[in-house]
């Protein structure tokens, strides 16, 4: 029968700060909590990148994940064989001792770093490297590579800068935007559309946009440019040209500021013509032009910026470096309306104190975590080249006796995840043992021996911290909203429990108790007076109250390479004569740079080598001369090598992500899944014709591996470079203008065959569905079936209702290929026919 | 939320459709806060791709709109005169009411009803619609998808308060804002900013009449198509 809907209460729900994890913009909110339950969440204005209640879909979506019919509230232990699919509820404490007698074995035999932690978006780093440093391995492995590793590298090459770059957005006056599709994706892409829909329409601001696809920031973009796959950096080359031919150029910065001078800048750009890149990208040379000049004599309140669009290919570190540089040669760099950055964006030990005692980080290394293959990758922060381990795991250049996952999915968003991830996953003898903390009954569940179910981000602590685009340090509490339901457990406190079972060595690093008490440890130096003059106990109940602390203490860092030494960094310092480089030895009496000789005057410059601004990087000639080939350390075009030549019958496989999506975590979520849960081929409206394909129409697409360029030329070896065919899958087609023409898309995020009735398309009661699909017992860690749930009958995507179904894993069809240098997988360049059926 | 005291708040929004990006924040906000079962909407967010020209160089281009819809709250309502029961009703504040009793469920306002705003919930076994949270109206906060938005895009408050957000948005544009589907002459409180100019005049015909909004409008291949509602595929 009816049943009356009950309103939300506001006036009695309970208000409390937390911040958000349903993707790794981690924006401050504020919940509302009613009988238990979190019935709203909004953003949280005092976080200075929000400054108002609003949030993305992804925010809106946060309280369905913690009722989620499917999710796991028990430990469950493999019966069956592995990926079988069949379990059996245990308790905490078997699992517990389980894992923590592996734990032993291998601390025992005198090889900890066979015990390695796979994470995603885990937001715990200061807590997962206790636990790993207690045992003493160092192999910690994250997703940076399959995310991004060039940005960043390509900032630090270029600034010294360790984190993304803080555009001034809401100032900027022209954004030159080379693959980023902030509206909808982009770490902080939140926080940058936000105020660049403020630049545009209340300050007039220009946006214009290079992609392959019509992103939403393309479609309403001032203008849209789509260039040939991969030659954004030729692109943004011939921009250089132009400004420093026009000399629209800032003369007293790349003075100062710029390694190399202008006249080597000047000569190096000489070949990189507009009609050469117009040859290259398929971008008329006028509009190259055009552009260049209109940006730069926007100066200095502009900014290029990039994303993945322009960095996830095998030349995509020079292409970011190149985007960057524009922004120097027209001044704009930490500029107010410019490309800015802020400092000390890290959740630093010495500011966010940790419980004592503090393991020491371990002394050995091993392939796995730092692959020798890509020097760049552990250079200035650990990056790491996630996408090899498990075929580094097959190749046995690494022995693994204990692997614990949390927070990834790499059977769905691994490239080969359907290949390579699964055969190491399923194989005992490379993978002995395998435990992951879950929320739902995912891919990488059905994997385990053991599920570990886990609080969600709105059930669980943490300290949390990103870049600013109020350039101001600032720092957020994630606190449980409500306690977890059933036995599921956060995975902190899980570490913390296995820590404390573990010898006494080991042991004696948890004694601080639950993550309650190390997160009021990290808040211990912060403030208890708030800014409204409210008093509180201490810095964590200050954090309890407001959810975030800012830091406004010091002023914006604009050009805060201007910033003079003070009289204490220079005493003892001494002068380059040749370079102007201003050193002094640190705390191990080891010379360092601490800053530049500008005008006469002793200023900080940039944290690069030079402490200028470095176009030429001679640190890069210096790690590829390890790999066996010459760099000129400037950032070159070079075109990949699997593109020349391309033939007419093969186009360049494109992925992307949805404004309502995360590659790995939200396709559970029915309100996000309601709206986007297919994902049909993007195939341009000339090329579908030359096919004789029509929207709807199923089309056989087959990938090939990169391939390499001549044998004699070692910048040109890409991973397994011998171009052969990886696999085939048949999907629908989407016919459209909005793509390249020798260019076809398909999104990520979708076409997963586990994780409930909302990511697999199915309607039905959620047992039933459980029980025939992969793993038909997950349902025994079910909690109690809801009152309401309007999956039984609402799946409207379901195909045997007429729907679309839940699309495909495209990522099973990619092959694992990192750049050189760096290792950011090479996302974009994988090249694929089509065969319509 | 400022009100004028003298004759109480008459609620009103302008969307301001140069701004939206599409993000949907408005209609999961919406479906969240009022529970709105699977395939069934009180908003929406239609997406549109059409040819267009690139001004700065006169090339043919694509261009991407969005038009993000809601109950219009009309001032000469369809649904209220088509309810055989009376239990459709506007408020002092000029919010359209069902009432939950007296509904019997004849989905004549549905038929009546230019915008597809109305549906049968499957819960409650009753038409529904957006009331503009009027549960959080009392709490003095906006409606949820007012709130949540990232760039902007409603103005909402008292259009007796010259003041309020709406009333503001209305004095700064008043040439440029217009109902959807004005043929109707419904008279909606809802205003829209960039209809014939970022979004096509042509885009209101994706939205229904006379029936509820097709869960289907959100699939990629209906983008580029001036439709309401769509054939179901055969199962593939």
């Amino acid at each position: 029968g009816a049943q009356r809907k009950v309103k939300n209460d506001y006036r009695s729900a309970q208000r409390i700060t937390s911040v958000c994890l349903n993707c790794s913009t981690v924006c401050g909110i504020e919940a509302f909590v009613q009988d238990g339950k979190v019935i709203k969440i909004r953003g949280n204005p005092l976080d200075p990148n929000m400054g108002s209640y609003m949030t993305c879909a992804k925010g809106q979506s946060g309280p369905t994940i913690n009722d989620y019919p499917e999710r796991l509230l028990y430990p469950l232990k493999r019966v069956g064989a592995r990926g079988a699919g069949l379990w059996k509820r245990i308790s905490w404490d078997e699992a517990y001792a389980e894992v923590a007698q592996r734990i032993k074995t291998s601390i025992d035999s005198g090889h900890p770093e066979r015990v390695a932690l796979h994470q995603g978006r885990s937001r715990i780093d200061a807590e997962i490297n206790r636990f790993l440093s207690a045992i003493g391995t160092p192999v910690q492995l994250n997703h940076r590579a399959l995310c991004s590793a060039n940005k960043r590298a390509a900032n630090y090459v270029s600034l010294g800068e360790t984190d993304w770059e803080s555009i001034d957005a809401e100032r900027c006056k022209y954004f030159l935007n080379f693959g980023s599709n902030f509206y909808e994706a982009h770490q902080g892409g939140l926080h940058l559309v936000s105020r660049v829909v403020k630049a545009r329409f209340d300050h007039g601001a220009k946006l214009v946009t290079f992609d392959v696809r019509l992103s939403n920031t393309a479609g309403r973009s001032d203008e849209w440019h789509q260039p040939f796959p991969g030659t954004d950096g030729a692109v943004a080359l011939a921009m250089a040209h132009v400004i420093v031919r026009e000399n629209e150029i800032d003369h007293d910065f790349i003075d100062k500021f710029v390694q190399p001078g202008l006249e080597t800048i000047r000569g190096w750009l000489a070949p990189c013509t507009p009609a050469w890149a117009a040859k290259l990208s398929g971008i008329a040379a006028q509009d190259i032009e055009r552009l260049a000049l209109e940006f730069a004599r926007k100066r200095p309140a502009v900014a290029a910026f990039t994303n993945r669009g322009a960095g996830a290919h095998y030349n995509g570190f020079n292409a970011e470096r190149a985007v960057v540089m524009l922004n120097a040669l027209v001044g704009s760099i930490a500029r107010p309306g410019g490309y800015c950055y802020g400092l000390e964006e890290k959740l630093s030990a010495s500011r966010y104190p940790q419980p004592q005692p503090v393991p020491p980080a371990p002394k050995i290394r091993t392939d796995l975590e730092d692959p020798p293959e890509w020097p760049l990758a552990n250079r200035w922060q650990k990056m790491k080249v996630g996408q090899i381990v498990y075929d580094y795991l097959r190749q046995g250049r690494a022995k693994l006796d204990v692997y614990l996952s949390y927070t990834i999915a790499s059977p769905m968003t691994w490239p080969e995840g359907r290949s390579t991830t699964v055969e190491v996953l399923m194989d005992e003898q490379l993978i002995p043992f395998h435990a992951c903390s879950d929320i739902v009954y995912s891919e990488m569940a059905h994997y385990a021996d053991l599920i570990l179910p886990d609080a969600t981000y709105l059930e669980r602590w943490g300290m949390d911290i990103r870049n600013n685009m109020e350039l101001t340090h600032f720092v957020t509490l994630r606190q449980p909203l409500v306690p977890p339901p059933g036995e599921a457990r956060s995975f902190a406190d899980v570490l913390f429990d296995i820590g404390r079972r573990l010898g006494p060595e080991q042991a004696k690093y948890f004694q601080f108790g639950s993550h309650e008490d190390f997160v009021r440890i990290q808040c211990s130096k912060l403030p208890a007076t708030g800014p409204d003059g409210k008093q509180f106990k201490d810095g964590f109940e200050y954090m309890k109250h407001y959810g975030v602390y800012v830091d406004t203490s010091q002023p914006k860092p604009y050009e805060v390479f201007q910033k003079p030494l003070s009289g204490k960094q220079l005493d003892g310092s001494r002068v380059d004569a040749a370079s102007g480089v201003v050193y002094r030895p640190n705390d191990k009496g080891k010379d360092s740079a601490i800053g530049l000789m500008a005008g006469g005057a002793a200023v900080r410059g940039f944290a690069t080598p030079s402490r200028k601004f470095e176009v030429h990087a001679p640190e890069v000639t210096l790690v590829a001369k390890t790999r066996g080939f010459d760099d000129d350390g400037m950032p070159t075009f070079v075109q990949i090598p699997s593109h020349r030549k391309l033939p007419a019958d093969r186009y360049i496989l494109s992925t992307f992500k949805w404004n309502v999506h995360t590659q790995g975590r939200t396709a559970s979520q029915k309100y996000l899944t309601e709206i986007v849960h297919d994902n049909p081929m993007w195939i341009n409206v000339a090329t579908a014709k030359k096919l004789g394909l029509k929207s709807g129409d199923m089309v056989e697409l087959t990938t090939y591996r990169p391939q390499s360029g001549p044998a004699d030329q070692p910048s040109l070896q890409a991973y397994r470079g011998n171009g052969e065919k990886i696999g085939s899958a048949r999907m629908r087609v989407f016919v459209t203008r909005g793509i390249h023409p020798r260019v076809v898309a398909v999104s990520n995020s979708l076409g997963w065959i586990s994780g409930g009735r909302a990511a697999e398309g199915r309607s039905g009661r959620r047992v039933e569905v459980a029980a025939h699909g992969i793993g038909p017992e997950a349902a025994k860690a079910f909690g109690p079936a809801p009152a309401l749930d309007d999956l039984n009958a609402g799946v409207w995507w379901d195909k045997k209702n007429g729907g679309r179904g839940n699309g495909v894993n495209i990522n099973a069809l990619l092959p694992i290929n990192p750049q050189p240098l760096v290792g950011m997988q090479s996302w974009f360049d994988t090249v694929c026919s089509l065969r319509k059926v | 939320m400022t009100t004028s005291t003298s004759a109480g708040p008459k609620w009103g929004m302008a969307i301001d459709l140069e701004r939206c990006i599409g993000c949907h924040a408005c209609s999961v906000a919406c479906k969240v806060e009022n529970s709105v079962s699977l395939g069934h909407f009180r908003t929406k967010v239609y997406y549109y791709d059409f040819a267009s020209i690139n001004p700065y160089n006169q090339q043919p281009t694509t261009k991407r709109a969005f038009l993000p819809t809601l109950c219009m709250q009309c001032e000469d309502a369809p649904c209220l005169d088509a309810c055989p029961n009376d239990a459709i009703a506007r408020g002092s504040d000029g919010i359209i009411h069902i009432d939950d009793s007296a509904c019997d469920r004849s989905r004549d306002c549905i038929k009546a009803c230019p915008y597809g705003a109305i549906h049968i919930d499957p819960v409650a076994e009753v038409a529904d619609k957006c009331d503009f949270c009027s549960h959080r109206l009392a709490a003095d906060m906006e409606p949820a998808c007012v709130e949540v938005c990232p760039a902007d895009v409603f103005a909402f408050g008292d259009l007796n308060d010259p003041a309020s957000p709406v009333s503001r948005f209305h004095a700064k544009h008043r040439q440029q804002v217009a109902p959807l589907k004005p043929e109707e002459k419904t008279k909606p409180l809802v205003q829209y900013r960039g209809l014939g100019g970022v979004v096509p005049r042509a885009m209101a015909h994706k939205v229904p009449k006379g029936r509820s909004h097709d869960p289907f409008s959100y699939e990629i291949d209906t983008w580029d198509q001036l439709k309401s509602q769509f054939p179901r595929p055969k199962g593939a």
